[in-house]
């Protein structure tokens, strides 16, 4: 397979993500050594989790979400998803990068995290646990593209490591879900389905980045191989679409037990309701749904559901902590809370990261490579 | 071994606030990071609005979630009962200031609450977030006692630099007793109309154990399952506990 079939934008992405490391990178980096997480419009009487989080939480349940997609050939045999497994792994691997930026830059001692976590291991925190499972799905999904760079896509060890990161990634995004849905005191986030919740948008999130990329790997169909035509004519669309009515469905019904509920806590679905972003966050759903239904080209929802996406874990992330903790009068009503300068060039630096991560792949790494027919 | 607890008469606070800014000056806290704090907030609606104020440090839970979420076991209870952070260990994730059902810990890299941000006229030296004037007490940073540093999380800790050097075995920490004056919690130690006491919860002749069960104390969201080692006594003389954890609390 060679890189002359792309006729894509790569170099452009290339371009574009290296300009938003710099960017976003470098002011962040600037300002947060000029002022530390004062930088941040976070506070002890506002929002704990600001924009960071979010980025973080988005990019690492994308990453979940790929694996799951070239999961779906390595681990459970669907041979279709063949021609673009070796790209949802290596975009797993930079989005799950990016995530990790994200956190980083969000914790007041990142570095002491190395020791410290592994030293304690406090076995009743979902962060431990959250923690561990994402450090052995890196090392795993690392040893997995190794071996699919290097034409090993069959051998007995190169399977194992496949549904080795499926499993720890199934376990880890489940983590990341416990350390909301464990929250009771914290009722929008609350719940044992959370977890499963965070599963249903992480697929979803990595069928449209792997759609997305596709797309733009190639340019546009008339330029994709016959298989990538076919499956993104055919089961490709179909995956979403499930997977992606369930989530609407998730969406509506966690909506309609927020604003029924007189639990303390739950008043904020009012204020989610009432703001644009919401509706905007629902039709970009809906409307991608329907397209995809109607056999289209899955190009644009997949660009649709991503901003929608984005939304929806800012939404999750930012009013789950709105309604203040005994604040008295330092906070009467809802929290407000809009994210700083620096916080948005965190989030840059993560999407340059996973631009310019994604074109260098595709550059270096034959990334539309698959296993030989047999 | 004790288990230091607090009761707090709601009926016998006047809402001073001389406990806040006794602590802000024993732990060197400024307005919106106090770790004892008394809260102003407003109870039912027209026409029978009322202003109420609620008395607010650190439950010091029994079961803490605070402690339970921390992935790096930088807060820990003390075998006296004390939550505490180790300032050393902390990786400043934030999550126990997520997951504590009473809002009552403070990351202090963060714009100020009041203007002009007074740590920048009195800023720290290596680690630490300011230098104030006057320092309070000794800095103990693995019980996460003295100046902040930067990049970890704080919180009342019953002003752990006391209380720990008081007699073994004493049942109540309090005001009358001149010998040991010293050792009581700065909140404690200033509260005129003595609305405030701290002692031995598993000491049942200690005058707390026999003032929450005399008087019925009651924890704060004790639905949460938390268990606070903090008590309040309301006869229904006007204060009470707030019925919902402030804010748009539903009608
Ligand atoms: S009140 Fe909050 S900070 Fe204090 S012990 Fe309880 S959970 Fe922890
Ligand atoms: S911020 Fe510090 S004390 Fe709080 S949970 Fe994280 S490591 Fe533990």
């Amino acid at each position: 397979m060679s890189t002359q079939q792309m006729k894509g934008p790569v170099n452009a992405a290339m371009m574009a993500g290296m300009a938003a490391l710099v960017i976003g990178g470098g002011l962040a980096l600037v300002n947060l050594m000029s002022s530390g997480h004062a930088a941040f419009n976070t506070g002890s009487s506002g929002i704990t989790w600001g924009l960071p989080v979010v980025g973080y939480v988005f990019f690492v349940l994308t990453s979940t979400g790929l694996t799951f997609v070239a999961s779906l050939a390595m681990v459970f045999g669907i041979k279709e998803f063949y021609p673009i497994a070796k790209r949802c792994i290596w975009l797993a691997l930079v989005t799950l990068v990016a995530g990790f930026t994200c956190l980083a830059l969000e914790l007041g001692h990142p570095f002491r995290m190395l020791w410290a976590i592994p030293t304690s291991f406090q076995y009743l925190s979902p962060l431990n646990w959250m923690g561990l499972f994402y450090a052995a799905y890196m090392v795993l999904l690392l040893l997995k593209f190794q071996k699919v760079n290097g034409g090993d896509w069959d051998s007995s060890g190169s399977r194992t490591l496949g549904i080795a990161s499926f499993v720890s990634v199934v376990i880890a995004h489940g983590t990341l879900g416990g350390v909301f849905g464990a929250m009771a005191m914290r009722p929008m986030w609350y719940g044992p389905i959370i977890p499963l919740y965070f599963l249903l948008t992480a697929a979803v999130s990595g069928a449209a980045f792997a759609v997305l990329i596709t797309y733009l790997t190639y340019g546009n169909e008339s330029f994709m191989p016959a298989k990538v035509k076919n499956l993104m004519k055919g089961a490709m669309p179909k995956v979403f679409a499930a997977v992606l009515g369930i989530v609407i469905l998730a969406v509506v019904s966690r909506t309609m037990i927020g604003l029924w509920s007189n639990a303390d806590g739950l008043q904020v679905w009012d204020h989610v309701v009432a703001s644009p972003w919401y509706w905007i966050e629902l039709i970009l759903m809906v409307a991608a749904f329907f397209m995809l239904l109607n056999g289209g080209s899955p190009f644009f929802p997949s660009i649709m559901v991503i901003i929608s996406l984005f939304i929806g874990r800012y939404e999750f992330l930012i009013s789950g902590q709105a309604v203040p903790l005994f604040k008295g009068t330092w906070v009467t009503g809802l929290i407000d809370y809009m994210p700083s300068v620096t916080e948005w060039m965190i989030v840059l630096l993560a999407v340059g990261i996973v631009l310019a991560g994604w074109a260098f792949g595709e550059k270096s790494l034959n990334l539309a490579a698959e296993p030989a027919e047999k | 071994m004790a288990r230091w607890g607090m009761v707090i008469d709601l009926d016998k606070c006047t809402g001073c606030q001389a406990c806040s800014t006794a602590c802000q000056m024993e732990n060197n806290r400024l307005p919106g990071e106090n770790y004892q704090d008394v809260l102003y907030y407003t109870e039912g609606k027209q026409p029978t609005p009322v202003l109420k104020w609620f008395p607010r440090p650190c439950m010091h839970c029994e079961e803490p979630s605070c402690m339970h979420v921390c992935p790096t076991k930088a807060t820990f209870k003390t075998e006296d009962g004390v939550v505490l952070i180790d300032w050393n260990k902390c990786i400043g994730c934030k999550y126990c200031m997520i997951a504590c059902p009473y809002g009552v810990r403070f990351y202090t890299d963060e714009k100020p609450l009041v203007e002009p941000n007074i740590k920048d006229v009195y800023p720290g030296e290596g680690d630490l977030s300011w230098n104030p004037p006057y320092k309070g007490p000794q800095q103990d940073n693995a019980h996460g006692v003295g100046i902040q540093p930067h990049g970890v999380v704080s919180k009342c800790t019953f002003c752990y630099h006391k209380i720990s050097k008081a007699p073994k075995g004493i049942a109540d920490l309090s005001n009358d007793d001149a010998a040991n004056r010293e050792f009581v919690p700065a909140c404690v130690r200033t509260c005129a109309p003595t609305a405030r006491y701290f002692g031995d919860l598993d000491n049942p002749k200690s005058n707390v154990s026999r003032l929450i069960s005399d008087k019925r104390g009651v924890r704060l969201l004790d639905h949460t399952g938390n268990k606070p080692q903090v008590y309040y006594l309301s006869g229904g003389a006007g204060p009470a506990v707030p019925s919902g954890r402030g804010g748009a609390n539903k009608a």
